[in-house]
């Protein structure tokens, strides 16, 4: 072989790249180290007992009375094995309870059967999203695998910690007590019902499960009485985490993340195609034999906004939207880790249209976001504002900051509270006197990674960039949840 | 989560109980079953090999137990042997294991020694059990 210039420069960086440099060994150290975010997945040992929450700023809002509930995961590691993947941790209630300017905190875990067998072995053998499990597993219904860790829904006097694979799990809004399984109806026992169910301008609520290319949709009274559930073939058996609904439509959004054969951990099953696009179905409420498919680009996602439709029949709503799946397949593995770089980008929040005529069409925020939340009172009606966390970089894992996003005016008001915060998913409360969209405040918790604590953080709606109007500090970290629900 | 339907199913939808005939030296297999809802029948299937269990074979003998009139056991009469029972609980009284409509079912079933499936039926080797004399065991149905 010739000697050339190329090659010589290509030996030379061969060579450099086997010689630790002190840049390179400090970087290793860096990644091997427990990260600053690694409080997000930590394990809590037990309950919490409730404890008063300290105002550290600002002054409670006249008229915020009501409770914040919150489900996320917070138990992922037993001596005998361990949950790998961030979705697949016990799920751990959390109240917020704001009352009489006051704030309390308790969490308590829910007691589904996964968990109690797996305290039992000490260790964690349930296939979940992204965790194998192993032959110790008791898979003998889909509820055996129930985590109950994603979403909490009001029900009437209950209150339901949902995950997406199975049942509600039934849980006292005082005490946090687990009460059972929900079977909204005997020959529907265990049918899956997912972590976001969407609320109509009627007063009730709509959700879907589904199972490969089969979906249930259940229609519900708002205390969670069954009014109907239906049976839909869906065009294609996407991964489906969440839909969204207008007054008058479901919406399913399928993305080309698609059942490509049988096997655990769960997420295993499916297989990445971008060259499918991304499909939306869109089924009629009153008659869900009446569907139309639109097609947009491909884009991967967990969560959509509400949606509206306008008098044309034009359909909005937003979403989170990814470039793929790598953080739902590898990122939330790392974070489990706790050290290492997360791979995947952070979501963007995007609006699709889905005009009359057809076509569909998706125009960007330009905003990292994810967790999009709207005004209740506006759910499935014409809205324009959009709350969702933000702050997010490639180089570094979850929120840090707020946002709405103003969809009428292009306009994002932001607050910003660094990289020593974790934010969470918040929820809209609409003011006692509240006229329009803009008249609530958005109530969520954020870890404080210098303090080592949760904060429960109040922003007026209408005003995020003013920063909070109130901060109350808890003497324990809780990990980071996934979503909430406000009871008033 | 899918998870295959079970051939438990089909196992149990075979012929009407029978009681085995009675043989000198045999030994008695009384299964209890502890049953959350107390409507319908349990129906019980007893094994006398790992295929038979696997569906390669006909049942040693099977039972229905009236949990509706009351009754929680059957008793089996064999000879000495390794056995495996599968059961459900009929808590409607249609003779049927019922499914939703993603497949899975919606009654209880269980496996003798008490052991759950995993993705589908115990395998013989957690659910078989040595029978050499008088043998009793408690499955829960609930």
């Amino acid at each position: 072989m010739t000697p050339t210039r190329r090659n010589f420069l290509m030996g030379a960086a061969a060579l450099s790249a086997a010689v630790a440099t002190p840049e390179m060994v400090r970087a290793a150290a860096a990644l091997d180290a427990t990260a600053d975010w690694a409080l997000a997945t930590r394990d809590l040992e037990s309950d919490v007992a409730p404890q008063a929450l300290r105002l550290v700023h600002g002054r409670a809002p006249a008229g915020l009375e009501g409770t914040l509930f919150r489900n996320g995961p917070a138990k992922f590691r037993r001596p005998g094995g361990s949950a790998t993947h961030w979705f697949d941790g016990d799920g751990l209630m959390r109240s917020f309870d704001i009352r009489d300017g006051k704030a309390t905190l308790q969490a308590r875990f829910a007691d589904t059967p996964k968990r109690r067998y797996e305290a039992e072995l000490d260790a964690v053998v349930t296939p979940g999203f992204g965790t194998a499990g192993d032959s110790r597993a008791r898979l003998d219904s889909n509820d055996a695998a129930n985590a109950a860790n994603t979403a909490v829904m009001v029900a009437g006097d209950k209150i339901w910690a949902l995950w997406e694979a199975g049942s509600p799990l039934a849980m006292d809004p005082g005490s946090l007590a687990t009460e059972g399984f929900v079977t909204l109806r005997d020959d529907l026992k265990g049918m899956p019902f997912q972590p976001h169910p969407r609320y109509a301008p009627d007063g009730t609520v709509w959700n879907v499960g589904t199972s490969g290319g089969q979906m249930v949709v259940w229609h519900m009274r708002a205390d969670g009485g069954l009014i109907d559930a239906s049976l839909v073939r869906l065009p294609r058996a996407s991964y489906l985490h969440d839909f969204t609904a207008t007054d008058r439509h479901l919406v399913i959004v399928l993305q080309p993340w698609v059942f490509d054969h049988h096997g655990m951990p769960f997420a295993s099953q499916f297989a990445w195609k971008p060259e499918l696009g991304t499909q939306v179905l869109v089924l009629d409420k009153a008659d869900l034999t009446q569907s139309r498919i639109f097609e947009l680009p491909t884009f991967s996602f967990f969560h959509l906004g509400d949606a509206w439709a306008d008098r044309e029949g034009t359909i909005r709503f937003d979403v989170a939207a990814g470039k793929d799946v790598q953080f739902a397949v590898e990122g939330a593995r790392v974070l489990v880790q706790q050290r290492g770089r997360v791979p995947g980008e952070p979501a963007v929040l995007k609006l699709i249209t889905l005009h009359a005529d057809g076509r569909a069409d998706m125009v960007s925020s330009g905003a990292v976001g994810e967790f999009p939340k709207a005004n209740p009172r506006f759910a499935g009606l014409n809205r324009t504002l959009t709350a969702h966390t933000a702050g997010e970089t490639p180089d570094r894992p979850l929120p840090t900051g707020l946002a709405v996003q103003d969809w009428a005016s292009g306009a994002s008001d932001s607050f910003e509270f660094g990289i020593g915060h974790i934010v969470e998913e918040t929820v809209f409360v609409p003011k006692p006197d509240a006229r329009t969209e803009r008249d609530a405040w958005l109530v969520g918790p954020a870890i404080n990674l210098r303090q080592g604590v949760t904060e429960l953080h109040v922003f007026d709606a209408g005003h995020v960039s003013d920063g909070p109007v109130a901060t109350w500090r808890a003497d324990v970290a809780l990990p980071a949840g996934f979503h909430g629900a406000w009871k008033g | 989560m899918k998870i295959a339907a079970l051939a438990l199913i089909a196992a149990l939808m075979a012929a009407p109980a029978f009681a085995a005939p009675a043989v000198s030296d045999d030994a008695t297999v009384t299964l209890t079953f502890d049953t959350a809802a107390t409507t319908g029948q349990v129906m019980v299937v007893l094994f006398g090999s790992e295929a038979a269990y696997g569906g390669q074979g006909a049942p040693v003998a099977q039972a229905v137990v009236d949990v509706a009139a009351g009754q929680h056991t059957a008793t089996f009469t064999v000879p000495a042997g390794d056995y495996a029972a599968k059961s459900f609980h009929d808590v409607n009284g249609d003779g049927r294991m019922n499914t939703n409509p993603f497949g899975m079912p919606t009654e209880p079933y269980a496996f003798s020694n008490n052991t759950r499936g995993n993705m589908g039926p115990a395998t013989w080797a957690q659910a078989h059990f040595a029978v050499e004399g008088d043998t009793a065991q408690t499955i829960s149905l609930r």
